[in-house]
């Protein structure tokens, strides 16, 4: 395994009368080089489950595995784990405290305790990867960049530390069509070109289902399907009972094939669905 | 139909007159209609909440003029009647949600309204009813889901009875269902209590709903029409940090190829109409 759970549990609260199972014998994992995706309802546990994945919460029961690396109940050895798992919050923009950009993007390698100047070329690398301008950028204030270019810095500050795996809560959140785009076009590039290993967690599949080699879907703290995307795509009816949705393309191909027409319906982007109903009309006017 | 908010050249800058000013907003001029369904879109900053927040005085102009029915948001004294007219729902429902039980959340704005207590409980059990809550009234908000509390929220501002509810990007956080259920709430509404909605929103698939939309980037409105005729080029829409709704751009690229769709389908059931007449 590279990086995963087995039979992981968590319980807030534990031992009072508001004892929530949040999670229950989750066991998944995500192979190296990997662009995986986390799906479920609100409170199904996604964000408890990636709080794991980096040690900001400890298992009631079971264990985390990455690589060598284990976290269980008992044996913890957070710091190893945290460098390289970076975890990119939900709204992460939220919690910026630095003055500048800079000290915001190097807060976390310095804090790693890595000489200035390999600090600086972290933070260097770490914001020309996302795509900004770091000398227009770096002594600027955080608050005065726009929602899009905030997101930005607050995944260059976790890409700062060079983490092999990445994992982004609802990373496109509030950001406008453009700004979600330019992300999801970015975690591919980074996912591609430097085999970094991608876990995101997100309600909008338009963007990532083509994207995804795997796919994950909690519901109550449970894992219900797991497998390859076009394996789970593929159990629409499932995935829409837990109040899921599938890409538009997708859902339009279905509706397609329910009306009776022999359209495909593993069709997840718009060249697939072009390509799929113009070989459609072909085959009806034969 | 008749106007229900006018603005006039309204200009706002945060920090103004500080020396590092902004300016959010450039000489707008627009109304809300009385009864419509109205989409506001940007990309971010452009200014949609900027505007929005003036349409119940949350901010007030710099310079030109917002009136709601006729009254000035710039005189204080209109301020409780405005606010009693036009409620807010903002993005993140834990912002605006006061109490720990549903009814009683939803019954804060009434109680503020200094109503009798018999018309409190009234507006209660009908926003609970319209929203369909009614099985939720006695839970306590924090054992509910963000959809639902959006939905409570959205509650709270209905039993105000405003005239016309501002939706300022509700479903940015919610999962897909509980989006679906939002919008769906927010045309009912529209559509069989007449309430005048204005959506703020980065969704075009919620856009395509809507009767009318305003496109808007650096504090200026850049588009305005039907959904229909303001999705007419993606070059422009995608300049302005937006894009086409998917099964436009699917219906596009079909009608370049020679399949016969009709020019302007925006929405999936518009293009599953059209392709099955394939068979």
């Amino acid at each position: 395994m590279y990086i995963g759970t087995e039979n992981l549990s968590h319980i807030y609260m534990p031992g009072t009368p508001y004892a929530t199972k949040a999670l229950d014998e989750v066991s998944f994992s995500v192979g190296e080089g990997d662009f995986a995706l986390l799906i479920g309802p609100s409170g199904s546990g996604k964000s408890t489950l990636i709080q794991h994945l980096n040690g900001l919460l400890k298992p009631t029961g079971g264990r985390v595995v990455f690589e060598d690396l284990e976290l269980g109940a008992e044996n913890v050895d957070l710091l190893s784990l945290r460098k390289r798992v970076g975890l990119v919050f939900q709204m992460a923009e939220e919690h910026f405290f630095s003055e500048t950009v800079y000290d915001e993007v190097a807060f976390a390698p310095r804090n790693l305790g890595l000489e200035e100047d390999l600090v600086e070329q972290n933070v260097r690398s770490a914001l020309e990867n996302v795509g900004l301008d770091w000398q227009e950028v770096c002594h600027r204030h955080p608050f005065q960049l726009s929602s899009g270019q905030k997101r930005l810095v607050a995944l260059a500050a976790v890409l700062s530390i060079k983490p092999e795996v990445l994992i982004l809560d609802e990373p496109t959140a509030g950001l406008d069509p453009g700004g979600r785009l330019h992300l999801f076009d970015l975690l591919r590039m980074l996912n591609q070109q430097t085999g970094l290993t991608v876990l995101v967690c997100t309600h909008h599949m338009d963007e990532v289902a083509a994207l995804a080699d795997k796919v994950l879907v909690l519901n109550r703290g449970k894992v219900v399907m797991a497998g390859p995307a076009p394996d789970i795509f593929a159990r629409r009816q499932e995935l829409n009972d837990l109040g899921l949705s599938l890409p538009e393309i997708t859902e339009v191909m279905h509706c397609l094939a329910k009306k009776g027409l022999p359209a495909r319906t593993d069709i997840y982007t718009l060249e697939q669905a072009r390509a799929e109903i113009n070989s459609l009309k072909r085959r009806l006017k034969k | 139909m008749n106007p229900l908010i006018e603005v006039a050249n309204l200009s706002y800058s945060y920090r103004a007159g500080s020396g590092n000013e902004v300016a959010a907003l450039k000489d707008i001029t627009m109304k809300v209609f009385e009864g419509e369904l109205l989409a506001i879109t940007g990309r971010n900053g452009s200014g949609k909440s900027t505007l929005a927040r003036h349409f119940n005085c949350l901010l007030t102009p710099v310079s030109g003029s917002v009136e709601v029915d006729g009254l000035s948001v710039s005189d204080k004294c209109n301020v409780a009647s405005i606010r009693r007219q036009v409620g807010m729902v903002f993005q993140n429902p834990d912002n605006q949600l006061v109490s720990s039980i549903v009814e009683e959340d939803i019954a804060f704005g009434p109680e503020n309204l200094g109503l009798p207590a018999e018309e409190i409980r009234r507006r209660v059990d009908w926003a609970l009813k319209t929203l369909n809550l009614k099985n939720l009234q006695y839970e306590s908000l924090n054992q509910l889901s963000e959809g639902q509390k959006q939905l409570v929220a959205i509650a709270g501002v209905l039993a105000m009875k405003p005239r016309c509810i501002v939706l300022d990007e509700p479903t940015a956080h919610l999962d897909p269902r509980s989006r679906r259920e939002v919008i769906k709430n927010a045309l009912r509404l529209n559509r069989e209590e007449g309430i005048t909605i204005v959506l703020l929103t980065h969704f075009m698939e919620e856009v395509t709903h809507c009767d009318r939309m305003i496109v808007m980037d650096m504090g200026e409105i850049k588009m305005e029409g039907s959904p229909r005729e303001v999705f007419d080029s993606e070059e422009k829409i995608i300049n302005l940090g937006l894009d086409f709704p998917v099964s436009a751009k699917l219906a596009e690229g079909l009608r370049k190829q020679g399949i016969r769709i009709p020019r302007k389908t925006i929405n999936a059931e518009e293009l599953i109409k059209s392709l099955c007449q394939l068979k």
